[in-house]
């Protein structure tokens, strides 16, 4: 008998409520939901312009939500730094390639492989009862690491606090657990390149890499933060029919390999509909539709507003 | 545990020296060497004063460019930071003139409390670092030139209006201390501490920010954390040069510590190229032999006085100049971001490719 397979009614890793964005006048984004869970696989499609990036930005904390809640693996983040919503669990890779260009792939990847130090800084017990103790009675309330809002003394105090804890004296003294540490590191990153294909390219500088390796190794960069949603911004964009197909298929294998939650921007429809089980259509910052592929294909709404009249000539009959 | 990997990784020490004692290695090397050097130089004044100025401008430049380079934010107040630890220093050992501890020889308990003095300098310019740098590195862009330049030129006016650091007259009879061991000692701190953390995942993290901060930030570094951690250590090490220059030279006065001395630190770094170590030392040792050398010979040239007097007056513009040809011909500086192990090997072998 196979063992059975366990069927949990996973609590959503990544929840959009309401969510707006307004640039003075204009609303990018209006009441905006969305739910991932992991093992999901959503595409988000929309015409130029519809919000689909303005929407990743404000789940990432690039911007702040001018309306609704934002929530990573349960907690609200709305204000957070986006650095601490990735710690949450939460990457991304950006429409407009935003590589570290002059690294090489290698080191890319493992500024994303964050050290165990920094990790465990925020679950080691002394490590928080030292910054607590050195708070003091400064009564520290609210959302701690929030855009502004903490007093100096207590920006002093954490900063003297992560030259401590981080185990920046670690690298300086370059301790037996330093370097073992650097060398998971660095074993972690070279494992993602392989998963990405991009072993041979290890050691060059990611500028120097061709258009689809960079969008390849923004996804390996992503995914060094272990993170449990992935936000893969256009990862097809100026890829040939071949590689976008593959592609596909390898974003498939990722989802399953990492237990990952994705939301896919992509603007080839077929590439969406062939692998996406759930599809959000945006259209002048609202959603106009959701659904699965055929729905979505099917809906009247998604039709004016996104494929037009000559996807219908083309598809309507196939379909 | 070795692994085939480790191939392609820069070869380590590690296989000879215990991992252990691999950190404290270079330290253990360097003393010794430091103690021979300073032996070496008792009997020559000049030659110290000069390798002395030279130490104390390598210090300024590698951490300087912990900042600039590294972390690619623009600081162009590391003069002001030299400062707070030049009076700082000075002012702690002026008021422990005389005192000595007792079960030590004189000698040795002067230098007890220099490292006293260099300490309490480097850590208030590390304190003043954290001040300006925690507001001004939250924002993007520019800011932090603004107001790093606006604090170079608060701490002259605050120190030309306080007693106790002698106002516009300075600060003399500083107890001359330091040696050319103590100041290559700092050099050695500061570049240690410069390629360590290069070598680590903090350092990784400076070279994102410098790369793309949007980037960073989302990749889960905490860039306004490093930012001012990279710049506390940069000002740091600033004190500590201050503190080592306050104790060789004879008296200390805000000319010292101006908006050129600041230029000055900012063209090594660009001349050696933003982001390497090896290069901020190169262009250091250059530009603290050049007015030398200018000096030497006008003044063999007869022109005593005078002429000799105006090197520091051309320094300006010679700066400048040096800055428009080095934008022109290798706008990356002498190794861009590499060190000079990364260059030399290439260049060489280019080099022979092309003769033979
Ligand atoms: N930072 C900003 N400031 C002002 N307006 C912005 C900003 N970012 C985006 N916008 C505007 O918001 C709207 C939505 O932009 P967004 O980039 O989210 O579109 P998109 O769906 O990703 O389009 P594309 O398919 O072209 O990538 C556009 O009109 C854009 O001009
Ligand atoms: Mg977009």
């Amino acid at each position: 008998m196979s063992a059975p397979v366990q069927v949990t009614p996973e609590a959503p890793m990544l929840e959009a409520a309401g969510v707006s964005i307004q640039f003075g006048g204009l609303k990018a984004l209006t009441d905006f939901n969305l739910t991932i869970r992991q093992g999901d696989l959503q595409g988000l499609i929309g015409p130029n312009g519809a919000g689909k990036s303005t929407a990743f930005n404000a789940l990432t904390g690039v911007y702040r939500p001018t309306r609704g809640d934002v929530r990573v693996a349960g907690q609200r983040v709305n204000g957070w730094m986006p650095h601490r919503i990735n710690h949450l669990g939460l990457a991304r890779t950006f429409q407009n390639i935003r590589l570290f260009r002059a690294l090489s792939v290698l080191d890319n990847v493992k500024v994303a492989c964050r050290a165990e130090t920094l990790s465990h800084q925020e679950h080691w017990l002394p490590a928080s009862l030292f910054i607590a103790a050195l708070r003091g009675v400064g009564g520290v309330g609210g959302e701690k690491g929030a855009r502004g809002g903490q007093r100096l003394g207590e920006q002093l105090i954490e900063q003297a606090g992560a030259l401590v804890l981080q185990g920046w004296w670690r690298s300086l003294f370059l301790t037996p657990g330093f370097q073992a540490e650097e060398q998971r590191i660095t074993e972690r990153a070279d494992a993602l390149l392989e998963v990405m294909g991009l072993s041979h390219r290890r050691n060059e500088e990611a500028r120097n890499l061709p258009y689809g390796e960079q969008r390849r190794l923004e996804i390996a960069r992503a995914l060094g933060t272990q993170p449990k949603v992935l936000l893969l911004d256009e990862p097809a964009a100026g890829m040939n029919t071949r590689e976008k197909a593959d592609l596909m298929v390898l974003i498939r294998k990722l989802r399953d390999q990492f237990s990952l939650g994705v939301l896919v921007i992509e603007h080839d429809m077929k590439l969406v509909m062939g692998i996406c089980e759930r599809i959000t259509v945006l259209d002048h910052g609202e959603m106009i539709a959701r659904g699965a592929p055929d729905e979505v294909r099917n809906d009247r709404k998604v039709i004016e507003a996104y494929l037009g009249d000559s996807y219908l000539e083309s598809h309507g009959g196939a379909a | 545990m070795t692994t085939a990997r480790s191939a392609t990784t820069v070869p380590e020490a590690g296989a000879v020296v215990p991992a252990g004692l691999k950190g404290l290695l270079p330290v253990l090397l360097a003393l010794p060497v430091l103690g021979l050097l300073e032996w070496l130089l008792r009997a020559s004044p000049f030659a110290t004063y000069l390798l002395s100025v030279m130490g104390v401008n390598i210090i300024l430049a590698v951490s300087l460019n912990i900042v600039n380079g590294m972390t690619g934010q623009f600081s162009i107040g590391h003069a002001g930071f030299m400062a707070v630890g030049a009076y700082l220093a000075g002012f702690v050992s002026l008021m422990l003139k005389g005192v000595a501890i007792s079960f030590l020889p004189e000698a040795l308990s002067d230098q007890v409390f220099f490292l006293l003095a260099l300490l309490v300098g480097g850590l208030s310019a590390a304190l003043c670092g954290f001040l300006v740098g925690l507001p001004s590195l939250r924002l993007r862009g520019d800011y932090l030139a603004i107001v790093t330049l606006g604090f170079g030129e608060i701490i002259r006016v605050v120190v030309q209006n306080t007693d106790a650091f002698g106002r516009a007259l300075g600060l003399s009879g500083i107890p001359q201390t330091s040696g050319v061991g103590m100041v290559y000692f700092g050099v050695f701190l500061v570049v240690l501490v410069a390629r360590r953390i290069a070598g680590s995942s903090h350092g990784r993290s400076l070279w994102a920010i410098r790369e793309d901060e949007v980037a960073a930030e989302a990749m889960g570094v905490d860039t306004t954390g490093y930012k001012v951690r990279s710049f506390v250590i940069s000002s740091f090490f600033a004190g500590i040069a201050g503190g080592l220059f306050a104790h060789f030279v004879p008296i200390i006065n805000p000319g010292s510590f101006t908006f050129v001395k600041s230029m000055e630190i900012v063209v090594m770094v660009v001349l050696g190229g933003l982001g390497s170590t090896t290069g901020a030392i190169l262009a250091a040792i250059f530009l603290t032999l050049l007015p030398e050398g200018l000096r030497s010979l006008f003044t063999s040239l007869g022109a005593e006085g005078s002429l000799a007097q105006k090197v520091d007056q051309i320094r300006m513009p010679v700066y400048g100049l040096l800055l428009v040809a080095l934008m022109l011909s290798r706008p990356q500086g002498l190794f861009g971001t590499k060190e000079i192990w990364d260059v030399l090997p290439k260049w060489w072998a280019r080099r022979k490719k092309g003769t033979s």
